[in-house]
């Protein structure tokens, strides 16, 4: 498994998406950081200063990795090295469980990266707001590990909707819609709103705030944290699960 | 030019891409206008409009169908037929702008006439004065006719300046649904906003709005339009002059 | 490795692809190790299809295909145990040669250099570092083959690998493949290239519409298929000598015959003895060429 993880590592290595995503990445931290401090309705008190660091995760920014992950496995098919992958690994599972990990290990560095350059716009802006920011403080903490776990998972979301849809385009762009538009579309129609909770934005609304039931969106009220992890951690395996014992057997022509 | 727009057209009717893009957008608008009809916020008349206006977020199927219209010629290299056919690439790309913004035009008709079917019972059951002459109505109902077939042509654009599907694709839908949004929050820039594909949806479609994100500047619907055909022209033009010049291998 | 461990047994199978097209149908033939194996057919025949369900690439319909008793996907160690290089490249074009080969050496535990080693093989050596987008198509085969041949596997199994390659390459494939076959390797080779087959390949199997149509070595095929082309203005004088004579004769135009049962220089002296007037005796060898049109044409 080792091995696999580290040829997957070199497949991402060399190819140069993993560097515009993450040139993306970098810019839309920054941005982000920006957005939350300079309007007026920006952070103002340091109650809301956890906002700075959730919300790379919390806008829609995290379609980044969840890009990348969808490529992981669908440039595979694009270019057709997913014959030598199978020749060399005949195993679905092994590959696809190799590609999770590699992919949620990317993500979280990815992560890592747009913290950074939220807190290297954000800090000294704010300090010189006269705003002090404390790593130490829970709300921040919990911000900055919901933020690793919610962008680690949708790698692996990514992965898992490539590995099941194998058509990049069509895994890309189902994907996007599906979690930009459609899921705004859910949130807009009673009753089936109630569901809302459960998709992906739900649950990551839930992990990222934890003030979350007290300030239901849109008249939905949002589930717990765990409950938050529980519903993102089942969006990255069940289609990765189908993926690796259904569409990855399919033939390979 | 007739028979390489005609080309055009049957190009995309031997796939299935459009049938796909349609059913997303018909199914995702009129939902968007069944959610707006079924919640509590609209009482009168003067709702009617944004029920339909917010049905904008289909208007990505058509940038999606217009940047796939002209990549996927490059990713199966049917590009190589088309050029030795028509060896001017601007002949190519003025032929795919036009059919594409009529393929626009059809969607946004499609939608518009399933989203009535939905609306007008719907709004009579309630009560509520319904009528396609009320110039907010009406701006609301057919500016999406507008809208899609100027997205296509954004996609068309944008498809000829970068080539690689998947790029252009990603690249697109990244700006558009993120960056675009940020803009209005971000100091300095954020009069931009009236001058990117966002704003001029808003311009077009919520003129009335006095509460734009951010509180930027807005430039009305007039402005709007020329504005996404800025956006779609540009890099068309860079497109047809430079990138589909370049080698084709 | 031992020899019956790179055996290729391909047992009654058959693949429809979307429920009417018979891509392979009830295929049954083995490949064995210290030889090479030619696979021919008219395109479409079913060779690609055939090979992928070889290699647990495509699923047959029913039937099944196994290498050393075990079907591909149960291997242990596939990349040292069986080397493929299918029709359709499969490159990122923005990766190098050189890390593709990387890739497969860090998943089969294999050293680094041997990535290096393999492209000096195949005469990449310059290219290593070039990205894949630029390569010719001869490049692109000579790449697929150094990933085929990067685990030393005891089966290797290839298709229409001489295709894009230079007559130094072509000359170069068939050196390689003799050499794999005296080192006890089973070698399964599809082409279209007859002439090539019929000078570097042991044994042929033969498809068509997806179904075997022979099966052999090419010792066994051109057994008893010698003949020899006899041109004369006298064919009546000729006929009158021959009769007899344990031959078969068949006209080829009005001036000349084929025989069959007899040597060029028994029938010369025949001839001789005779005093028929010959214009033409020439020894006509077997033709793999001439045996593939009348197996595969006209069906
Ligand atoms: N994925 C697929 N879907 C449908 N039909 C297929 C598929 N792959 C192959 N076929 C069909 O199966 C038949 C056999 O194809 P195959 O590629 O095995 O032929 P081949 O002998 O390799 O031909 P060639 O000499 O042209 O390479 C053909 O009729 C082909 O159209
Ligand atoms: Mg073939």
């Amino acid at each position: 498994m080792i091995r696999l993880i580290r040829a997957e590592f070199l497949k991402l290595r060399t190819t140069q998406v993993w560097f515009w995503l993450l040139l993306a990445t970098i810019a839309v931290g920054a941005l982000l950081a920006v957005a939350n401090i300079a309007p007026h309705d920006g952070i103002r008190s340091e109650e809301k200063v956890p906002d700075l660091f959730a919300t790379f995760a919390a806008s829609p920014a995290y379609i980044l990795v969840f890009v990348l992950g969808v490529l992981g496995v669908t440039t595979e098919f694009r270019y057709q090295t997913i014959t030598p992958t199978v020749l060399q690994t005949p195993s679905r599972w092994a590959i696809v469980t190799a590609k999770m990990i590699t992919y949620a290990i990317t993500g979280a560095l990815y992560a890592a990266v747009a913290l950074l350059a939220e807190a290297a716009v954000g800090v000294p802006w704010l300090n010189s707001k006269n705003i002090p920011v404390h790593f130490g403080n829970s709300e921040v903490q919990h911000a900055i590990l919901g933020t690793f776990g919610v962008i680690a998972l949708f790698g692996i979301i990514g992965l898992g909707v490539g590995a099941l849809i194998r058509n990049q385009i069509v895994a890309v762009v189902v994907g996007i819609i599906f979690l930009i538009v459609l899921e705004n579309i859910l949130l807009a129609i009673p009753v089936v709103k109630k569901a809302w909770p459960y998709t992906p934005n739900g649950g990551t609304q839930a992990i990222l705030y934890t003030h979350g039931d007290a300030t239901p969106v849109n008249g939905v009220h949002l589930l717990s944290t765990w409950s938050g992890v529980v519903v993102l951690l089942l969006w990255a395996f069940v289609p990765a699960i189908l993926g690796a014992a259904i569409t990855m057997n399919r033939d390979i022509t | 030019m007739i028979p390489v727009v005609r080309a055009e057209f049957l190009k995309l009717r031997t796939t299935q891409v459009w049938l796909w893009m349609l059913a997303l957008a018909v199914i995702a608008g009129s939902l968007i206008v069944v959610g707006g009809l079924a919640s509590d916020s609209v009482h009168t008349p003067r709702d009617v409009p944004d029920v339909f206006a917010n049905a904008n977020g289909t208007l990505l199927t058509a940038f999606v169908l217009g940047v796939l219209g002209i990549t996927t010629e490059f990713r199966h290299q049917t590009i190589t037929t088309t050029l030795l056919q028509t060896p001017s690439r601007w002949a190519v790309v003025a032929a795919k702008l036009f059919t594409y913004a009529l393929v626009g035009l059809l969607y946004a008709a499609a939608c518009a006439a399933v989203q009535l079917a939905i609306a007008v019972p719907w709004l009579s059951a309630k009560r509520i004065d319904f009528t396609l002459s009320d110039p907010d109505v009406g701006r609301a109902v057919f500016g999406p006719l507008l809208l899609f077939a100027l997205f296509a042509l954004i996609g068309i654009g944008v498809g000829a300046l970068i080539r690689n599907q998947i790029v252009a694709l990603v690249s697109g839908l990244v700006f558009i649904l993120v960056i675009n949004n940020i803009i209005p929050a971000i100091p300095v820039v954020k009069n931009s906003y009236a001058y990117t594909p966002a704003g001029a949806v808003t311009e077009i479609l919520f003129p009335a709005h006095e509460s734009t994100p951010g509180d930027v500047h807005l430039i009305g619907s007039g402005g709007g339009v020329l504005v996404l055909l800025a956006w779609a022209l540009i890099p068309a033009l860079i497109g047809a002059g430079y990138s589909m010049n370049r080698d084709i291998t | 490795m031992s020899a019956p461990g790179g055996q290729i047994v391909v047992d009654d199978l058959t693949k429809v692809f979307g429920g009417n097209v018979r891509a392979v149908d009830q295929l049954s033939f083995s490949v064995e190790p210290g030889s090479i194996t030619g696979f021919l057919g008219p395109n479409g025949a079913g060779k690609t299809t055939t090979l992928r369900m070889v290699l647990g690439l495509v699923r047959p319909t029913s039937g099944r295909a196994t290498i050393g008793g075990v079907p591909y996907r149960q291997l242990p160690n596939p990349t040292q145990t069986v080397g493929a290089a299918l029709e359709s490249a499969s490159f990122h074009p923005a990766r190098t040669a050189r890390n593709h080969l990387r890739i497969m050496c860090t998943v089969a535990d294999l050293p680094m250099q041997r990535a290096d080693e393999m492209l000096d093989l195949v005469g990449l050596h310059d290219a290593a570092r070039r990205k894949v987008r630029g390569f010719s198509m001869g490049m692109r085969q000579r790449l697929s083959l150094a990933a085929a041949l990067l685990g030393e596997p005891q089966v290797v199994v290839l298709d229409e690998p001489a295709n894009g390659l230079d007559p130094d390459g072509i000359r170069w494939l068939r050196g390689l493949l003799r050499h794999l076959a005296e080192q006890g390797r089973t070698v399964l080779v599809s082409s279209h290239q007859l002439n090539e087959v019929e000078e570097v390949a042991d044994r042929v199997v033969i498809l068509n519409h997806g179904r075997l149509v022979r099966a052999g070595s090419i010792a066994e095929l051109s057994a008893g298929t010698d003949s020899v082309l006899v041109r004369s203005p006298n064919l009546q004088a000729l006929h009158t000598a021959l009769t007899g004579q344990p031959v078969t004769v068949e006209p080829v135009d009005p001036t000349a015959v084929r025989v069959r049962g007899m040597s060029a220089a028994q029938l010369g002296n025949l001839a001789f003895t005779a005093g028929v007037e010959l214009h033409e005796l020439s020894l006509q060898r077997f033709d793999l060429e001439e045996l593939f049109f009348s197996l595969t044409s006209g069906q």
